[in-house]
């Protein structure tokens, strides 16, 4: 009794200590990152005026420019989608070659590093190579989209395939089911609903981050973004500010619609 | 004399089986003989753990890497390659976690029983032939699940789950029926009324039946067979009606205190 109540104490402790450490390291490093960015918080409390000048001329935007904005959305709205389209078919390949159940390890363990190296490139220097390569507009977004998904795509994709239960393909097997045929009636309703809310979600981050391709030349509305802001033209600012919110307001909403939809 | 009659050789015939999962371990199955014969119904019975499950997977043509001689439905298995589709299409397999495509309706896992069948490329477009929907239908039926037809199996009970998996079994219309462990989760009634199913559909068609359980007294009611298992070789095999106690006994470990009248 007594040594069990005085293990249970002491292993207590050790968690509270190792608490302690895990919360100082995390204070120590954000102290740090103060510091050492030499951050003059008294520019923030001079620079009151001139954020309200800045809102000033945001207000009331300026709606001319509001056909131009409108057409770049949907511009960015269309590299995302046909990037995203590229992706699925990209990473339906990869997904079922990275999966541990499907190929052996010398396949899959390199192609699961591979995916995990794409993921780990940002959307903004690929896009930057790809407009090295193709040149200006919406091909290098495209192409980059299509890059920087695949990366997350495929590795949910071959997770959704791993998460099939051997057993359930087996029977298929014992009915004389062809390989096609097990895809189509065993791997594919098992997976359906997984494999849409997962693209779904990508594609609702390929569209955020289209964004900002412009900035680099790879199309849509980013070129916009930069433009406006660099010339101080903020009541035209103002008015791509509010046609971006809606845009990924109403993504949001039809993406909750698609997923309550699924089950 | 016929010479084909001599020739004859039966449904199921299995010699000299040696297998182990690893290659070089532990004997999973060892063999001498065993032979089945057409329209047969047996009960395989022993502890768990003894090898059932791997022998009837074996007469499935699902086991690989096995030694010896086995000859299913006048066809010479081999054990580095699985058999083709026709033959994989006439033994059915009701598999003791039932195996079911967990997001599909009653309707189409019963379908899945006619892969092997149909028209392997029309099947795909959702095509099947009238052939396929009455048996299809029939053995909904048979195991009176008409009413959930429609259902997602992911929302049926464990019994009526089993169920699915006999009816989807029971569309492949196959030459010889093997369940694993039929009735593990049913409640008695049920596993009487799936025991009773599995028989007559045997009869009806002609077809061996072959059912591992571990319920001896209760499958005895429905095999003429019954082969015991223990750690891999036939302990005994005798009519169904002339199991002793002190064969049970030796399969399950029991001290037999009173011999058998
Ligand atoms: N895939 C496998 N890999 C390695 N060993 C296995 C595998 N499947 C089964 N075994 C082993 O083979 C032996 C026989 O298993 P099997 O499933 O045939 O037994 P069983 O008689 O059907 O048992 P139960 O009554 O519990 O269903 C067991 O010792 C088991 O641990
Ligand atoms: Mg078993």
């Amino acid at each position: 009794m007594q040594t069990e109540q005085s293990t249970s104490v002491r292993r207590h402790r050790t968690s509270d200590w190792s608490g302690f450490m895990v919360s100082a390291s995390v204070g120590a490093l954000v102290l740090w990152a103060y510091v050492a960015s030499d951050i003059d918080t008294g520019r923030l409390a001079e620079s009151g005026g001139r954020i309200g000048a800045f809102l000033d001329r945001m207000f009331p935007p300026d709606w001319s420019v509001l056909p131009t904005v409108v057409e770049s959305s949907l511009e960015t709205f269309r590299i995302a989608l046909l990037g995203t389209a590229v992706s699925i078919v990209l990473s339906l390949i990869l997904g079922v070659l990275a999966a541990r159940t499907v190929t052996p390890p010398f396949i899959h363990l390199p192609l699961k590093w591979l995916l995990a190296a794409i993921r780990a490139i940002p959307l903004i220097l690929v896009a930057m190579l790809m407009v090295g390569a193709v040149g200006l507009g919406p091909l290098p977004g495209i192409l980059a989209i299509a890059f920087h998904s695949t990366g997350m795509l495929a590795k949910f994709y071959a997770e959704a395939i791993e998460g099939i239960p051997s057993g359930s393909l087996a029977a298929l097997d014992s009915a004389g089911a062809t390989w096609v045929q097990k895809l189509r009636f065993g791997a594919w309703p098992l997976v359906a609903p997984d494999l849409v809310r997962d693209t779904l979600f990508r594609f609702e981050l390929n569209l955020r981050e289209a964004l900002v391709l412009g900035l680099v030349g790879a199309g849509g509305i980013g070129f916009y973004i930069q433009t406006y802001v660099r010339t101080f033209q903020y009541d035209k600012a103002a008015t791509l500010t509010i046609v971006i919110i809606v845009f990924v307001v109403l993504i949001e909403l039809l993406n909750h619609v698609v997923r309550a939809a699924l089950k | 004399m016929n010479p084909i009659m001599s020739a004859h050789s039966s449904q199921i015939d299995i010699s000299d089986l040696t297998f182990s999962y690893s290659g070089q371990g532990a004997r999973i199955l060892d063999i001498r003989h065993l032979s089945i014969e057409t329209g047969e119904r047996v009960a395989f019975i022993g502890a768990t753990g003894t090898g059932k499950t791997t022998l009837l997977r074996l007469i499935d043509g699902r086991l690989l890497g096995w030694a010896g001689m086995v000859e299913v439905l006048g066809r010479t298995l081999s054990p580095r390659r699985a058999a083709p589709r026709s033959w994989n299409a006439n033994i059915g397999f009701v598999f003791q976690e039932y195996a079911l495509i967990e997001r599909s309706t009653v309707y189409e896992n019963v379908r899945n029983g006619r892969l092997g069948r149909t028209h392997p490329a029309l099947s795909l477009f959702g095509i099947f032939n009238d052939r396929d929907e009455t048996a299809i239908t029939e053995a909904i039926n048979d195991v009176g699940l008409a009413d959930l037809a429609d259902q997602r199996v992911d929302q049926l009970s464990g019994g009526q789950r089993q169920r699915v998996a006999v009816a989807r079994c029971l569309s492949q219309e196959p030459s010889i029926l093997i369940a694993d462990e039929p009735v593990s989760s049913l409640d008695p009634t049920s596993a009487e009324k799936v025991l009773d199913l599995l028989r007559a559909c045997a009869v009806a068609r002609g077809a061996t039946l072959l059912i591992s359980s571990h319920q001896p007294k209760l499958v005895a009611k429905y095999v003429d067979r019954i082969i015991g298992l223990k750690q891999g070789m036939v302990a005994f095999d005798t009519a169904a009606d002339a199991v002793t106690a002190e064969e049970l006994g030796s399969l399950y470990g029991w001290h037999v205190t009173q011999p058998a009248a």
